[in-house]
C-alpha cells in the first residue's frame, strides 16, 4: 500500500459558544446547540447537532431533569467527546460528594473541583472551554471562567468557545464593572435585572451567529435563582 | 515514562472503598500522561490548541520594613486579551505570597498545592514554614516535572522567624534567593524603574509607590501587561494589600494633562 | 490491530500502534422508519485503493434489540463485535430478565472508542448503532475519537456528504418499510456512482420490536449512460 496515511489526531474542534451572567440574586447560563464535526476518518466539516449544555444536578448523572436543589450549571464548548467525558467525571464526583456529605456541592466548591479535574489532565488536556454558573452560599449569582488546563477566576460575566472573541467585547461594553482588584474596592454588581440579562444573552447569540460559523441552530438558556431553576430555548439562524 | 507523583500525595486519604470501579474518580488523583511515542511533539501540539493564558509583569523586593510585591492583572492568549482581572499575587497564607508568571493554570494549581503543604507543615510542626522551606518545596516539585512543558516563573515572598524572605522559583528548576526580582514579559521595563529608584531604607509608602510606578511603566511599554496594578506589603504582622489601581488612570496621574498654551491664534481670512 | 515492537514488548510506551487503517469499509447509512430502524451498507472492503474483499458483512445484530453498522478498519470492527458478544453474554448470564437496549450499547461503544483514543490506540471506525426497545426507536453514531450523537438519520464517511443531504430532504417520521428501503437505495446508488470504494453489492438490515432481519446481498440497478458520465470533460475543456 502506498503511504497515503490518513493521519489521525486525538482532538477535533466541534465549536460552540457559551455565555454566563451573574446578577445579585440570579445566574443565567446559555449555550448554543450546534456542533460542527468531521465525523469520519475522511476530512470535511459536517454540521451536526450534538447538545452540549448539560446540567450538573443531583438527579442526573446526566441530562436529567432540572432540580430545585441544583446549585451549579456548566456550559462547555470544544471537543464534544472530551466535554462529555469531563461532565461525566464531574457528575460522578458530585454524586459521591452527595453520598458522603448528604448535601449538594456549593458552586464555588464545584468551581475548584472543575479546576483540579482539568489540571490533572495537564499533559493530555481536555479540549474543553467551560463556564460554570450558579448561586454561591449567600445566594448571590456567581460565574467562574476557565482555560482548558484549569486556570480559573470568579467574574461577573463570561463567554467561552468559538464565539467568545465576538461576545466578550460586547459584554465588556454593556456590563463592565470596576475590577475586583481595585483598592479601595468599588461596588461591582451586574446592573441588570434577570429579564434584562436574558435579553442580553439572546442578543449576544443572535449577533454571534451572524459572524461565527460554529455558532447557531438553537440557543439553550438555563436560569437559576432563589425560586428555582428553569430552562428556555430560542431558535437561531440555521445556515 | 516514569514520573514522580509524590508531589500530589495527600496525607488525608479519601474515605470510602478504594475499588477499581472508582479509579480516577474517588481515589487520590494523578496525572494522566499521554501514551504517545513522541511526548514533546504532542505537548507542542496540545499547547498550540489550548493556548494557555500568558504575559505578565510581576516584581518583588526586600527593603528595610519588609517585602513589597506588585503585579499587573492581564492574561493574553496570543493577541487576544483573555482577562483583565487576573489575581497574579496569590495569598498562600497570611504571611506568605506567591506571584504568577507563565502559564496561569500551572501557577494557580501549584500555588494551591503549596498552600496545602504549608498548612500541613504548620499542623505537624506547630510553627509556620519558613520562606526558604516553602520555596524549596515548590522548586523540588517543579524540578520533578522538568522537561514536561510546565511554565512557571514565580516569586515566593513572606515573613518568617528570620525576617523578610524572597525567592525566585521557576519551572526549569531554578531557585534563587535575592532582594530584588521582576518576572515576566514586562520585567525589563520594571527593572529599569526599580533599579534606578531603589534604596534599602525606603519607607513603606515610598516602596509602595516605587513598586506601583514600576508596574505602570511596564504596562505602558509591554503590550502583554496591563489592567490593574496591585501592590502588597509583607511585614512582621503578615501581608496587607496596599493598593489596586487601574493603570489607565495611573497614566494620567503620572502624566497629567496640562492645558497647552496656544502660541498663535488662527485668524479668519 | 496491534503491532508489538519485537525488541521490547513489555513497556507500554514502546508499543507501536496502528496509526493508519489497512482494510477499510466505506459508508454506512441508518434511518428511523415507522416501525424501527433500517441500515444499509455495501459489502466491499478496500486495501488502500484496491477493492480487495467483496463479501464483507458490515451490518450485524447485537443482542436482541440492537443493530451495529461500521465503516473503517474491518479488523477493528471484528474486534468490536467480539467484545460486544462478550458484553451481551455476560449480560445474559445474570438471567434477571433484563437486557441491554440500543441506548446502553451505544453508550458502551462510545466509552470504548473514547478509551482507546485516550490510549493513542484508536479503533479505526465510525459506527452506527440503531435499535428498538420497549417501543422506543434509537439511532446513534460514534466516531473514531469518541464523538457521539443521536439523530433520525445518520451516515458515516462519504455518506455524510452525499447521503445526508438527500435524507434531510426526504426523510420523515412515518416512512413505511418499502419507502424507507427505497430511500436507502437512492442514497446507496448516489454513493455507488461517486464513491470510488463503494461496490454494487449491498445489504439492508431492519430491526423492529420483533427482531432483526438482514437481507441477502443484492445489487442495485444502475444507469451509466448519463450525459455527465459519458462525456465528463464537457464544459471543462483543457482539464483531464
Amino acid at each position: 500500500m502506498t503511504k497515503q496515511h490518513q493521519n489521525w489526531s486525538p482532538y477535533d474542534n466541534n465549536g460552540g459558544t457559551c455565555v454566563a451572567i451573574a446578577g445579585a440574586d440570579y445566574c443565567v447560563v446559555a449555550a448554543d446547540t450546534r456542533a460542527v464535526g468531521c465525523i469520519s476518518p475522511f476530512t470535511g466539516a459536517v454540521r451536526q447537532k450534538l447538545g452540549m449544555l448539560r446540567v450538573i444536578s443531583h438527579l442526573g448523572m446526566f441530562g436529567g431533569e432540572l432540580s430545585r436543589a441544583d446549585k451549579s450549571l456548566m456550559a462547555s464548548s470544544g471537543f464534544q467527546a472530551d466535554v462529555r467525558a469531563l461532565q461525566k467525571v464531574l457528575a460522578a464526583r458530585h454524586l459521591i460528594y452527595q453520598h458522603q456529605h448528604n448535601k449538594q456541592m456549593s458552586c464555588p466548591a464545584m468551581a475548584q473541583l472543575l479546576s483540579n479535574t482539568l489540571y490533572y489532565k495537564r499533559f493530555f488536556p481536555y479540549y474543553a472551554f467551560n463556564v460554570l454558573g450558579g448561586l454561591d452560599t449567600e445566594g448571590k449569582g456567581c460565574v467562574f471562567t476557565y482555560d482548558a488546563v484549569g486556570s480559573y477566576e470568579r467574574v461577573g460575566y463570561s463567554s467561552q468557545g468559538s464565539g467568545a472573541t465576538l461576545i466578550t467585547p460586547f459584554l465588556d461594553n454593556q456590563l463592565k464593572s470596576p475590577s475586583p482588584l481595585l483598592l479601595p474596592a468599588k461596588d461591582a454588581v451586574t446592573p441588570l435585572s434577570e429579564s434584562e440579562a436574558i435579553d442580553l444573552v439572546k442578543t449576544c447569540f443572535a449577533s454571534a451567529t451572524e459572524r461565527d460559523i460554529y455558532t447557531g441552530d438553537k440557543l439553550e438558556i438555563v436560569v437559576i435563582n432563589a425560586d428555582g431553576i428553569r430552562r428556555e430555548y430560542m431558535e437561531l439562524r440555521k445556515d | 515514562m516514569k514520573i514522580d507523583f509524590s508531589g500530589l500525595e495527600s496525607t488525608a486519604p479519601l474515605c470510602g472503598a478504594n475499588s477499581e470501579m472508582f479509579d480516577g474518580i474517588s481515589t487520590s488523583p494523578s496525572f494522566q500522561i499521554p501514551d504517545t511515542t513522541d511526548f514533546d511533539d504532542f505537548q507542542k501540539e496540545a499547547i498550540q490548541m489550548v493556548k494557555p493564558a500568558k504575559g505578565t509583569t510581576t516584581l518583588a523586593f526586600i527593603f528595610k520594613e519588609g517585602v513589597m510585591v506588585a503585579a499587573d492583572s492581564r492574561a493574553s492568549m496570543g493577541g487576544y486579551i483573555s482577562s483583565q482581572s487576573v489575581k497574579k499575587i496569590i495569598e498562600i497564607n497570611p504571611y506568605m505570597l506567591g506571584t504568577m508568571a507563565g502559564g496561569a493554570a500551572d501557577c494557580q494549581f501549584w500555588h494551591r498545592n503549596l498552600g496545602i503543604k504549608c498548612r500541613l507543615h504548620e499542623l505537624a510542626n506547630k510553627r509556620r514554614i519558613s520562606v526558604t522551606g516553602a520555596s524549596k518545596l515548590l522548586a523540588n516539585i517543579l524540578y520533578s516535572y522538568r522537561g514536561m512543558g510546565l511554565s512557571v516563573g514565580t516569586m515566593i515572598a513572606g515573613w518568617d522567624e528570620k525576617g523578610p524572605g524572597l525567592y525566585y522559583v521557576d519551572s526549569e528548576g531554578g531557585r534563587l534567593k535575592g532582594t530584588k526580582f521582576s518576572v515576566g514579559s514586562g520585567s525589563p521595563y520594571a527593572y529599569g524603574i526599580l533599579d534606578s529608584g531603589y534604596r534599602y531604607d525606603m519607607t513603606v509608602e515610598e516602596a509602595a509607590e516605587l513598586a506601583r510606578r514600576s508596574i505602570y511603566h511596564a504596562t505602558f511599554r509591554d503590550g502583554a501587561s496591563g489592567g490593574v496594578a496591585s501592590v502588597y506589603y509583607v511585614g512582621p504582622t503578615g501581608w496587607k494589600k496596599l493598593s489596586g489601581d487601574d493603570v489607565g488612570e495611573l497614566h494620567y496621574m503620572y502624566n497629567p494633562v496640562e492645558p497647552t498654551v496656544v502660541e498663535q491664534e488662527m485668524s479668519e481670512a | 490491530m496491534k503491532l508489538l515492537d519485537s525488541t521490547d514488548s513489555g513497556n507500554s510506551s514502546s508499543i507501536e500502534r496502528t496509526q493508519y487503517p489497512y482494510v477499510t469499509g466505506t459508508s454506512v447509512i441508518g434511518i428511523k422508519y415507522k416501525d424501527g430502524i433500517l441500515m444499509a451498507a455495501d459489502m466491499g472492503a478496500s486495501y488502500g485503493s484496491t477493492l480487495r474483499y467483496k463479501s464483507v458483512e458490515r451490518v450485524k445484530p447485537v443482542g436482541k434489540h440492537s443493530l451495529i453498522g461500521a465503516s473503517g478498519e474491518i479488523s477493528d470492527f471484528q474486534e468490536i463485535l467480539r467484545s460486544l458478544d462478550e458484553l451481551i453474554l455476560y449480560d445474559n448470564m445474570w438471567d434477571d430478565g433484563n437486557s441491554l437496549g440500543p441506548k446502553e450499547v451505544h453508550n458502551y461503544l462510545t466509552r470504548m472508542m473514547y478509551n482507546r483514543r485516550n490510549k493513542f490506540d484508536p479503533l479505526w471506525n465510525s459506527l452506527v448503532l440503531g435499535g428498538v426497545k420497549n417501543g422506543q426507536k434509537y439511532l446513534g453514531m460514534v466516531s473514531m475519537i469518541g464523538v457521539h450523537f443521536e439523530d433520525n438519520h445518520v451516515a458515516t464517511g462519504f455518506g455524510n456528504h452525499l447521503a445526508r443531504p438527500i435524507l434531510r430532504d426526504e426523510w420523515h417520521e412515518n416512512l413505511t418499510f418499502e419507502d424507507g428501503v427505497k430511500l436507502l437505495e437512492k442514497c446507496m446508488r448516489v454513493l455507488l456512482y461517486r464513491d470510488r470504494s463503494a461496490v454494487n453489492k449491498l445489504q439492508i438490515a431492519k430491526i423492529t420490536e420483533e427482531g432483526v432481519t438482514v437481507s441477502q446481498p443484492y445489487a442495485l440497478k444502475t444507469f451509466w449512460n448519463f450525459n455527465a458520465f459519458q462525456n465528463p470533460t464537457a464544459g471543462a475543456e483543457g482539464s483531464w
